[in-house]
């Protein structure tokens, strides 16, 4: 039927020809087309009583049959012998024959008046008046349509004559249009119109007067074209399944060409009506896709669309993103060869409430009511919903589609990927929170569809796993019907060995929130680049790195050095093993070791270290392998356009997306693929902080307005604040030495992520430490932010290191940095505060006493009546201030989350305070003599997270059966407790408690953590012990 | 109050000041050597990749040239002082007069910051400076070579533009090249290898056979590495070496007392000397505490990581059976430390002569390269030996002598040789 110019007898034979192959017992079968009379059969039809049949219908005639005959008697099935397949197959048969037949005929009519306009053009006659005769004859409701429309367009031009004609024709004669002004809140009734065929006539007649024949030429070829979309209009808008939209796409395409470049209201409509229904109906989404994507680009999309016979989902957040960039993109790659060449992978995507249908179909309905239980059932039950989900079967017409898919894909690796509803509304917050699953794909077809199906199955249940659900809880979004859209995609890529993976991979940011030089601004982007699946680059690791470039300064390096370059290089690759049909993470060393030689460009991707030389393979460099590699990209940046492409891709989606962006590609070495896109996503502690106007001026402590990036860090209990004038004074190199163990040591001892550093110069100095304190990463790594102030000296500022030392650490391990000019007029640095407030360290570690007032350690709630520390940067406005506030406990507790974003719903602190006084309680303090019990570090500063530890210290004073005994009570606790909150919060650490014990000469010296006892800031807090103490 | 501040440069002269009186040097010897013959400041005018033009600032500080040309790195610094290029160009005068090889202090750098530029820019910079500098370098005058933030690329341009201006081949003007470019072989070995020979010689003067000695090492980098292959091969045993983990931000010690196998090692370390913990437990090694190399029941600690790793709190805790410290790190002993260590009477290598293997080697690469004939590996590390060996023994009997600690005899060895060179030319 794909060719439409073949005789219809030959169509009808060939159809009948086919038909028996689709049959469980072909040999046996036999079918039959009856159609306008005419018959069709093959040799060796013979009537039987088994026969299934399906009409052929077209304008609602029926003009024909397809039956389908068994020769013989065969086993019994669904349906008498046959399949409820093979009966769907019959009426889809039947169906698309009758398509074929209405396709048939309006081709017919379009080519008869395409002809008569030929003749005209050759014969001169008025041309409108040949194809209006034509019209009338073959599709009197067209031409009715036409009509009424010049009509309309004739009363809009302002014709007197056209206007009397339609009222006369709307309302009769009785002039109801005073009515219309006078009573407008009242619906006028028999305002139905009736166009009678004189109407027709008289409209045309006045055309001709009043417009030219042009004119009416383009209105009515207009109208003709646009009355073929109206069935496409009609199912779009009146809600119809998908399939139903499907198929009227389907329909309107084989209309044949013409349209392509028609530009109206209607297709405009239709276009619009269709973004809404496949992509989003949020607003800003269709402002701007209606610019990009037409018509014709949903044909090739609804191709590879899953759905059931219901359907009426949409694709989802995720795969609405990527379709607009490519379509983006490939306007923009008219004028731009390096967008041009730009693709996405082959992708089949699932209609996101198949998820519904699955469930539906598996009884397991009920699930949906997951979300509204508490937290830790949820988290208890979601491993049984993935097995429940991942033993369900999936309907048979989406395991159809599935098996479809597969065949399309061959058997490339795939990756399922989520692409859900709340994606789409909340953008990018709530990416992330669902699975994305490899499948290397390999093995029989039914090996594969299971795998496929299995792994579409999980994705499935993320919806109800706790993390989403606890954060839907805390945003809101709980009641939102979420639905799952799938993204089942080829994984990027080559063969190397057992293994499969992209050449590279990464994701980029159209705005660099982590700049190593002032030279880059904000708008220079930056791209995190990893060998290899783009996983790694999309995490942040803390012990692995990827490759940092800003694409609009791709000279600048974060890690200039060769020692620097080789600290910061990636030393793991994702991949997926072909022949262990898994995911694996392996060192680059030995991937290159067994199977450099076949990795493809392998010299875009690493150098060559020799002799404290970084080199780029060239030429016949054949000794890559034998000399030590690391992957450093600097090939690919210098010798190929790759950075510029991104740079590109970069500038023009955030320009037309109106919204920084970030975007996940890889390349498999000859082409450069998108895999997704979305507005820019921060993690919760880098997103852009609300500066806060109006702050009187004593709680500022101080403003900043140069190289701000973007992150929030709240209650800050400690300041340690190296005096600039005092440190440049130091005139002893050992004293300078000893400021920078004392922050060492400080970075141990004060609560996590809770403290500031802020320091003159350069902190970690080498060398030259009078620049900055002498300190290594592992000395501030506990630190919440850390910043430089860069004083005048004499008439030149000096240079900040903007963290260079160790500025990827600081990276993956989400630490703010920030420089300080108080210098500068336009900003406030409270030197009184900072400077004169009371220094504690003397207190907290007497053995850097005199330093106290270098490094001035301020307790901020001691000194400012409970208030903490809050510092807010706002990369966008280009502005950051740290203030003071009361501590609020709902912040507390979402800092406390962690990195990994886990959700504060309920209090991680206080249900830890409530468990160690628990302890406090029941411990027999005598038998097990003890003392004493401490709580020290989160729980005791009420910033517990969900994977913290409950810190106790026990003041033992027993022999040692007691302190055996001691151990395997707490022990007991710990394992609980451990057990208690991962059902609370989903994490494990093989112990919740943290218990040092110490002795009467452990406090009488202040050894260690003792000194927290009654110690002058951050002091350990006694509990109370509920049986028999000492 | 500038003046009250920490001042490279001053310290230095201070120390020199202390060593003078000891040595009871004449007025116009200590006037001469406690500040340089000669210094250039000049700016380099860069056009940046942007088109803006920026002014960068050089230095060179050639100390003294008595002993022969200056010798001495290029620092890339965003904060270099000209106190700083003072201070550490009159410590390259003693650093090649202790190893008594016929060379000078020099020391130079560019105030800039290679995070903010583009390698083109950089190179831009480097040939600048030699345009600036090329009358007054060269083999015969003044040799640079790679220091902070600076490396054998930056050595290469710099050599290309120095060969552009005299207009002939000259690759005795800059040292740390690499190899087949007019590098040296065995300048790996050179810095660990050449702690090891001064290690030898100090307990052959002991009595004490190496195979009949335990020694524990910190640091599992460069240094470290050759340093116990050498040992090793001598017949002496490591027993525990400490190594850093960048995951856990700390340090583990890694103790064998049957010793430690140093390729079974090097096989489970990564290219930053940190040895895989899981890898080591189950090839036998015992995981301790970082520190737990200073404590353990040896007779040779090794410090070969970082500076101010044998301070006040830990020196207390070297076994009692230690005899020799040898020095393969930068400054690893603080002042507080070493008065322990001397009442201990335990026999240290200083630093500044027990790490001197690499400017030996740099010193060699030169004469190499002036001869444009490059020596086998062998060729350079025996050449090494006789030099460590030699340096080691006139320290050595210098202490003795004059009953001094090691760490002050070197020192002394030092300016009186370039004193003494500095008189015997009628300078002084």
């Amino acid at each position: 039927m794909g060719r439409s110019d073949a005789a219809l007898p030959e169509v009808c034979q060939a159809i009948v020809r086919e038909i028996p192959a689709g049959w469980q017992f072909a040999e046996f079968c036999r079918a039959e087309i009856e159609l306008n009379g005419a018959v069709y059969r093959e040799p060796g039809w013979n009537p039987s009583p088994w026969v299934q049949s399906a009409d052929i219908i077209v304008n609602d005639v029926k003009v024909g049959a397809v039956r389908v005959y068994y020769t013989h008697e065969m086993p019994a099935s669904d349906m008498g012998p046959f399949l409820k397949e093979e009966a769907r197959l019959v009426n889809s048969i039947a169906s698309r024959l009758s398509h074929f037949l209405v396709y048939r005929q309006v081709r017919a009519k379009a080519d008869s008046v395409q002809s008569a306009l030929r003749d005209l053009q050759d014969e001169g006659k008025s041309e409108w008046r040949v194809v209006l005769d034509l019209l009338r004859q073959t599709d009197d409701d067209l031409f009715g349509r036409v009509a009424h429309k010049m009509l309309i367009h004739l009363s809009w031009k302002g014709i007197d004559e056209a206007q009397n004609l339609m009222r006369g024709a709307q309302f009769g004669s009785s002039g109801r249009e005073a009515l219309l002004i006078e009573e407008p809140n009242r619906p006028h009734r028999d305002s139905k119109y009736v166009l009678p065929g004189e109407t027709n006539e008289e409209t045309f007649q006045i055309a001709a007067r009043h417009l030219s024949s042009d004119e009416i030429l383009i209105c009515i070829q207009k109208w003709i074209q646009e009355d073929k979309l109206s069935f496409v209009t009609q199912v779009v808008n009146r809600h119809l399944t998908l399939p139903a939209v499907v198929d009227a796409l389907s329909r309107h395409n084989q209309l044949g060409p013409g349209q392509a470049t028609l530009q109206s209201p209607v297709k405009r409509g239709v276009e619009v009506a269709l973004i809404r229904r496949f992509f989003s109906d949020q607003l800003e989404f269709i402002n701007i896709a209606k610019n990009f994507i037409t018509l014709e680009d949903f044909y090739p999309l609804v191709q590879n669309i899953i759905y059931g016979a219901n359907s009426h989902g949409k694709l989802g957040g995720k795969g609405a993103g990527l379709f607009l960039a490519r379509q983006i993109l490939r306007k923009y790659g008219a004028n731009d060869p390096l967008l041009a060449e730009l693709k996405i992978p082959r992708t089949w995507w699932i209609a996101s409430d198949v998820i519904l249908e699955f469930m539906h179909y598996n009884d397991l309905d009920d699930i949906i009511e997951q979300k509204y239980k508490e937290i830790s059932l949820v988290r208890q039950e979601y491993p049984h919903i993935v097995q429940a989900f991942k033993r369900s079967r999936f309907p048979p017409d989406i395991l159809k589609g599935l098996s479809v898919a597969l065949d399309d894909f061959g058997d490339c690796p795939l990756i399922v990927r989520s692409s859900s509803l709340l994606e789409d509304r909340v953008g990018a917050a709530f990416s992330g929170k669902y699975k994305s699953l490899f499948l290397a794909n390999q093995g029989t077809k039914a090996d594969r569809l299971e795998a496929l199906t299995d792994a579409i199955a999980e994705v499935y249940a993320s919806v109800f796993g706790p993390d989403p659900i606890e954060y839907r809880t805390e945003r809101g979004l709980i009641d939102f019907g979420e639905e799952m859209g799938i993204m089942i995609q080829q994984v990027v890529g080559t063969r190397m060995g057992p293994y499969f993976m992209p050449l590279v991979a990464g994701v980029a940011f159209s705005r660099n929130e982590f700049r190593w030089s002032p030279r880059i601004r904000r708008e220079d982007g930056l791209l995190r680049l990893v060998p290899g699946l783009g996983t790694r680059a999309v995490d942040r690791l803390s012990d692995d790195y990827p490759v940092l470039i800003a694409p609009g300064h791709p000279g600048l390096r974060a890690n200039a050095t060769v020692e620097e370059i080789l600290r910061y290089s990636p030393r793991k690759i994702d991949l997926i093993n072909l022949e262990k049909n898994t995911f694996e993470t392996v060192e680059i060393a030995s991937l290159l070791h067994d199977h450099g030689d076949d990795y493809p460009q392998l010299r875009l991707l690493v150098s060559v270290v020799r002799d404290g030389q970084l080199l780029q393979p060239r030429g016949f460099d054949t000794d890559i392998m034998k000399g030590e590699t690391v992957v450093t990209f600097a090939g690919l940046v210098a010798d190929t356009p790759f950075v510029k492409r991104i740079r590109n891709i970069l500038a023009v989606l955030e320009d037309n997306l109106k919204t920084p962006v970030d975007m996940e590609f890889a390349s498999d070495g000859k082409d450069f693929y998108l895999l997704q896109c979305r507005a820019q996503s921060y993690s919760p502690e880098f997103r852009p902080a609300s500066i806060p106007k109006n702050i009187p001026r004593d709680r500022i402590v101080f403003s900043a307005n140069r190289f701000v990036s973007n992150g929030h860090a709240k209650d800050i209990t400690h300041i340690v604040y190296v005096d600039p004038s005092r440190y440049v004074e130091v005139a002893e190199h050992s004293t300078l030495l000893a400021v920078g163990r004392a922050i060492g040591k400080l970075n141990k001892l004060l609560p996590k992520r809770q403290f500031i550093l802020i320091g003159p110069g350069r902190w970690g100095s080498r060398g030259d430490i009078k620049l900055g304190v002498n300190v290594t990463y592992s000395d501030i790594n506990n630190t919440a932010a850390l910043i430089e102030v860069a004083r005048k000296r004499g008439n030149y500022v000096p240079d900040l290191s903007f963290g260079t030392h160790f500025f990827q650490d600081l990276v993956e391990s989400r630490i703010h940095y920030l420089p300080l000019y108080p210098d500068d007029d336009t900003i406030i640095f409270n030197e009184q505060l900072l400077a004169h407030s009371p220094s504690i360290l003397g207190r907290v570690l007497p053995e850097f006493a005199e330093l106290s007032e270098t490094v001035r350690l301020i307790d901020v709630p001691q000194v400012t009546d409970g208030m903490h520390l809050q510092l807010l940067m706002n990369g966008d406005l280009g502005e950051a201030l740290a203030i003071l506030a009361h501590p609020s406990p709902t912040s507390t507790a979402s800092l406390a989350a962690g990195p990994e974003g886990a959700s504060p719903v309920q209090d991680h602190w206080h249900w830890r305070f409530e468990m160690a006084q628990r302890i406090a309680e029941y411990i027999d303090a005598g038998q097990l003599g003890v003392v004493g019990l401490y709580l020290i570090g989160s729980t005791k500063n009420g910033t517990a997270g969900a994977s913290s530890d409950i810190d106790l210290l026990v003041h033992f004073r027993g022999d040692e059966t007691q302190q055996c005994r001691l151990k395997l009570w707490l022990d007991g606790w710990s394992l609980c407790l451990d057990e208690m909150n991962y059902h609370r919060t989903g994490h494990r650490r093989g112990g919740l408690l943290d218990v040092l014990v110490i002795t009467d000469d452990d406090i009488a010296n202040q050894t260690g953590l003792a000194a927290k006892i009654d110690a002058v800031t951050d002091a350990a807090r006694p509990l109370r012990l509920g049986r028999s103490a000492h | 109050m500038a003046d009250k501040s920490y001042n490279p440069y001053a310290m230095a002269q201070a120390q020199f000041d202390k060593a003078a009186e000891a040595l009871n040097l004449d007025q116009a010897s200590r006037d001469l050597l406690r500040q340089p013959l000669r210094e250039y400041q000049f700016s380099i005018p860069v056009h940046l990749d942007d088109g803006t033009v920026k002014i960068f600032r050089g230095f060179r500080v050639q100390h003294n040239d008595a002993r022969g040309p200056g010798k001495g790195g290029l620092r890339f610094h965003p904060q270099e002082t000209i106190d700083t290029v003072r201070a550490l160009a009159m410590w390259m005068t003693w650093k090649c007069a202790v190893v008594d090889i016929p060379l000078g202090g020099s020391k130079g750098g560019v105030i800039c910051d290679p995070h903010s530029l583009t390698p083109r820019e950089e190179q831009q910079i480097c040939r600048g400076w030699v345009r600036q500098m090329a009358r007054n370098v060269g083999h015969d005058l003044d040799v640079p070579a790679p220091d902070v933030m600076t490396n054998a690329q930056h050595m290469l341009w710099m050599l290309d533009e120095f060969e552009a201006i005299h207009g002939h081949k000259s690759p005795g003007f800059i040292t740390g090249k690499p190899v087949g470019m007019g590098g040296s072989l065995g300048r790996a070995e050179a810095t660990g290898y050449g702690v090891v020979y001064t290690l030898r010689e100090a307990l052959k003067n002991m009595g004490k056979p190496n195979s009949e000695t335990k020694a524990s090492v910190q640091g599992f980098g460069n240094v470290a590495q050759h340093a116990i292959r050498l040992y090793t091969e001598l017949g002496g045993r490591v027993v525990c070496v400490s190594s850093w983990s960048q995951k856990e931000n700390t340090s583990y010690s890694y103790r064998k007392d049957s010793g430690i196998g140093l390729d079974e090692l090097l096989k489970i370390t990564d290219r930053f000397g940190e040895i895989d913990q899981t890898a080591a437990k189950n090839l036998g090694y015992e995981i301790l505490p970082g520190g737990a190399w200073l404590e353990q029941d040896v007779d040779i600690l090794i410090p070969a990581a970082m500076e101010n790793q044998i301070n006040a709190e830990n020196v207390a805790r070297i076994a009692k059976r230690v005899i020799v410290i040898a020095e393969g790190a930068n400054g690893p002993t603080t002042p507080e430390a070493d008065q322990v260590i001397k009442e201990r009477n335990i026999f240290v290598i200083p630093d500044f002569l027990a790490n001197a293997g690499g400017v030996t080697c740099s010193y060699f690469e030169q004469v190499q390269s002036n001869m444009n004939y490059y020596w086998e590996k062998k060729e350079v590390l025996d050449r090494l030996d006789q030099k460590m060996t030699s340096a080691f023994h006139a320290v050595n009997e210098l202490a003795a002598k004059k009953k001094l600690f090691m760490r002050d005899a070197a020192y002394f060895i030092a300016i009186n040789r370039v004193a003494q060179a500095c008189k015997d030319r009628g300078w002084t």
